[in-house]
């Protein structure tokens, strides 16, 4: 089946590390270095995503994420760096183009921003098991309903898309056009939508029952088939990166009142 | 007192007037086997939710009567609590994967583990039932990749590892081909064995037959009958559940056993009709022939992914006989069908539709040649009023509106569907809205028609209905195509069948030269009809395709 989930397991250490310790790293490598506010920050949180992505063997998996942001990222230069309303710098030109300093450095911070976050979320997506997200979300409080959506999302979708292929056959099968000019394709929303839009009701309306039977809203204590061990490490990082965090949050205050 | 009391249960749904169920008593004991027969719309399925508490509590509606499953009111215990005791397991497989587990093995945990028990315990039960159902080694692999049979049976083992004293089954096989539902009911004979009370729903009747201690007969909401296989049959045809092959022709040459009752199962028949029944060679069966060429497949071969073929080189020529393609599911059936519709484009090879390559044309442009029907209805209606639905095809291949009315309403008078051209499809029950889909083709009075599994959630007179449709649209000269499981209703509607096995043409012919051929059957993982089952293993000869070739060729030893 094709699967959605981008996680694979390639038996490296990343594998292994907790999700919530992952979920953490996300948190202190976006919030630090908005903290700090320096470009600086931003380096190092993109060169430790990097160092820490090649060392779990998923740096080359996570290229096609980042190839796909350039596109933006490549936009806000262009914006920025041509119509800020703080451009006042030229730095150079192209022709009659002109490219300004502060726009350029805005667009850098930015750019910054959304590849350290791709960065730290692929190493979270690429190297978790979405279910296993989900199971220790439930272990931890959360209600086993959300935790069920969480899972059940990366299987469902791929099986909607599947319908959705029988169903355009189906409607062409009765002479409806499904390919070539827009109204053509506008024409085939409706036929193509509603089956899809019922289907998945009627499948949902199934499931429900089929979970129910299965004692899904069953009162009492779950068990649960794995548990995850927490590695040492896990704990001892998790306190390392909430400390930098706080401390990089104490500097913002303290740079905001002097 | 009784495992399950159910007395005096009546049962109406939401927004409707007629009782679902009405007035319905009985006492099913503990360690027995009941089946539950009756035309669509008797109110099995229902009964079956209300012996688990989803009528009322999911369905809601106006109840009355009483359930009680070991001494708990099943309208007022929670689903989730009466599932301890209670399994379910429904027709479509698919729906029934949790959708939140990747493995088989997390798959069948599911349910222990919302009933909080121990991981040990989970894991014995867990390996104990793979292995039982014979689905261990599939154990890592992703639910949703498996066929249906096995589906089915995961979705069986996931219920079972609850140990419910009570499992239903709601035609746990209606929608498996028949490799697939025979191994679903091989796990349901060993269930048998186990002490574990079953209820199952099913239209298939020679099973039921064969398993059953007794049986439940339901019309309209109401209880006919309930009592041993031949009492129940003995009455059932006046409720719309033709009796099983060895009942009918045992009853109709009068040979019954010493309880003055006609057997219900083939190996009761087999042993009482034995030594007193004889055959003669009937003659040849006159057959329509046809020679005007609709179809030429030329060499073609398909597949999905380089270098694994789906279809290998097949080659055929289809005229006007009503044809069907047999087979297991993964044999090739749906792709050749498809190809032939233009869905698909050949990889190699041609199809020629009335001697015109078909390889340049688009499915909505050859749709007013060939029609094709999909097995599931909802994966094509849309509009909110059943006239409007089937008019669609008709005008879009340019029919006038007021021909596509006609047309339409034509249609609609054949599936028996005229009274309901005003309804909301949504509103219809699923076979009728398989009749909706099947009309919703008629309508385009196209050349050809290419059926998927027309037989699927219909009931005896449902399909009856498809075999006389197929019938009245070959004698307008029209050629129908249907890929089928149900190897009586190819015995009775189809001239020709086309036997496929691993994407190649196996076998082509009438269908008593196909049948008569073992080494076909077993490639093609297939099973006789029961009427020519029951003449083989009596010593017919010859291949007795319907009651009435049996009847003929039978005669009482003296």
């Amino acid at each position: 089946m094709k699967s959605i989930s981008l996680y694979k397991d390639n038996g490296t250490w990343l594998c292994r590390v907790h999700p919530f310790t992952k979920l953490m790293y996300i948190a202190a490598v976006i919030l630090i270095p908005l903290f700090l506010h320096t470009l600086w920050a931003y380096a190092v949180a993109i060169a430790l995503d990097v160092a820490i992505l090649i060392s779990g063997k998923s740096l080359k998996r996570a290229r096609a994420l980042i190839i796909f942001s350039f596109t933006i990222i490549a936009t806000i230069f262009l914006i920025k760096g041509l119509f800020d309303g703080d451009n006042i710098t030229p730095l150079f030109s192209l022709g009659s183009i002109v490219f300004y300093k502060e726009g350029l450095l805005k667009a850098l911070r930015t750019g910054c921003v959304i590849i350290n976050m791709l960065l730290s979320f692929s190493i979270l997506v690429l190297t978790t098991k979405p279910e296993d997200i989900a199971d220790e979300m439930e272990r931890h409080g959360f209600s086993p309903r959300l935790s069920y959506v969480i899972s059940s999302v990366f299987s469902i979708i791929p099986q909607m898309m599947g319908t959705m292929d029988t169903i355009t056959d189906a409607q062409r099968s009765r002479g409806m056009e499904t390919e070539g000019k827009l109204s053509v394709r506008m024409k085939a929303f409706i036929p193509l939508i509603t089956p899809v839009v019922t289907s998945s009701l009627i499948n949902t309306r199934e499931r429900a029952i089929a979970l129910e039977v299965r004692g899904f809203g069953a009162k009492g204590k779950r068990s649960y088939l794995r548990t995850w061990k927490k590695h040492k490490g896990d704990k001892a990082i998790t306190i390392l990166l909430i400390i930098a965090t706080f401390l990089a949050f104490i500097w913002k205050i303290i740079t905001w009142l002097i | 007192m009784a495992y399950i009391e159910i007395d005096n249960l009546k049962y109406r749904y939401p927004k409707t007037k007629k009782l679902a169920l009405d007035g319905i008593s009985i006492q099913i004991e503990k360690g027995s086997f009941l089946g539950v027969i009756g035309r669509n719309g008797a109110g099995k399925s229902t009964l079956s939710s209300a012996i688990i508490g989803l009528v009322p509590q999911f369905y809601k509606g106006a109840y009355g009567g009483s359930v009680i499953v070991d001494g708990l009111d099943a309208s007022r215990t929670p689903v989730s609590e009466l599932s301890r005791k209670v399994g379910l397991v429904f027709q479509n497989p698919f729906n029934q994967l949790s959708g939140a587990k990747d493995t088989v093995y997390d798959e069948v945990c599911f349910g222990m583990q919302n009933f909080g028990i121990p991981s040990d315990e989970m894991r014995r039960r867990a390996d104990a039932m793979l292995e039982k159902l014979g689905i261990a080694q599939f154990r890592d692999r992703n639910p949703f990749d498996l066929s249906g049979g096995q589906m089915q049976r995961v979705a069986i083992a996931s219920i079972l590892v609850l140990q419910p004293d009570v499992l239903i089954l709601d035609e746990p096989t209606s929608q498996l081909d028949p490799a697939g539902s025979e191994e679903v009911f091989k796990v349901v004979e060993q269930l048998t064995n186990d002490g574990i009370t079953v209820i199952m729903i099913e239209q298939k009747i020679d099973k039921i037959a064969k398993y059953s201690d007794k049986i439940l007969l339901l019309d309209d909401g109401k209880m006919v009958t309930y009592g041993t296989p031949s009492e129940v049959f003995a009455e059932s045809e006046a409720h719309g559940v033709i009796p099983p092959a060895p009942l009918r022709l045992s009853r109709a040459l009068n040979i019954a056993d010493e309880n003055n009752s006609y057997p219900a199962t083939e190996e009761a028949a087999v042993r009482i009709m034995n030594g007193k029944v004889s055959f003669k060679d009937v003659r040849e069966k006159e057959r329509t022939t046809s020679s005007e060429e609709v179809f030429r497949i030329e060499n073609l071969s398909f597949h999905y992914t380089e270098g694994i073929n789906v279809l290998h080189s097949v080659s055929l020529s289809f005229d006007k006989r009503p044809t069907a393609i047999i087979g297991q599911n993964g044999a090739g059936k749906t792709t050749l069908a498809k190809l032939m519709k233009g869905l698909l484009k050949p990889s190699e090879g041609s199809i020629f539709f009335k001697g015109e390559d078909t390889k340049a044309k688009t499915a909505a442009a050859l749709s007013s040649s060939i029609g094709y029907v999909f097995q599931n209805p909802d994966d094509q209606i849309f509009k909110p009023r059943v006239l409007d639905e089937v008019m669609f095809g008709p005008v879009n291949i340019g029919m006038s509106k007021e021909d596509a009315e006609r047309k339409a309403i034509e249609a609609l008078g054949l599936v028996h569907l005229e009274n309901a051209k005003n309804r909301n499809p949504y509103d219809l029950d699923l076979h009728e809205r398989k009749m909706v889909a099947l009309a919703s083709v008629i309508a385009m009075d196209t050349d050809a028609i290419i059926l998927d599994e027309p037989t699927i959630a219909q009931d005896d007179s449902g399909k009856n209905l498809i075999a006389r449709i197929i019938g009245e649209l070959a004698e307008k000269g029209k050629l129908v195509v249907s890929i089928l499981h149900d190897m009586d209703l190819v015995a009775t509607a189809f001239t020709r069948v086309i036997a496929m096995a691993n994407g190649s043409v196996i076998d082509d012919g009438k269908p008593e030269d196909v049948f008569r051929d073992e080494s076909t059957l077993m490639k093609a993982g297939l099973e006789l009809p029961h009427v020519a089952s029951l003449g083989r293993k009596l010593g017919s000869e010859s291949v007795l395709l319907t009651d009435k070739d049996f009847l003929e060729s039978a005669f009482i030893r003296e």
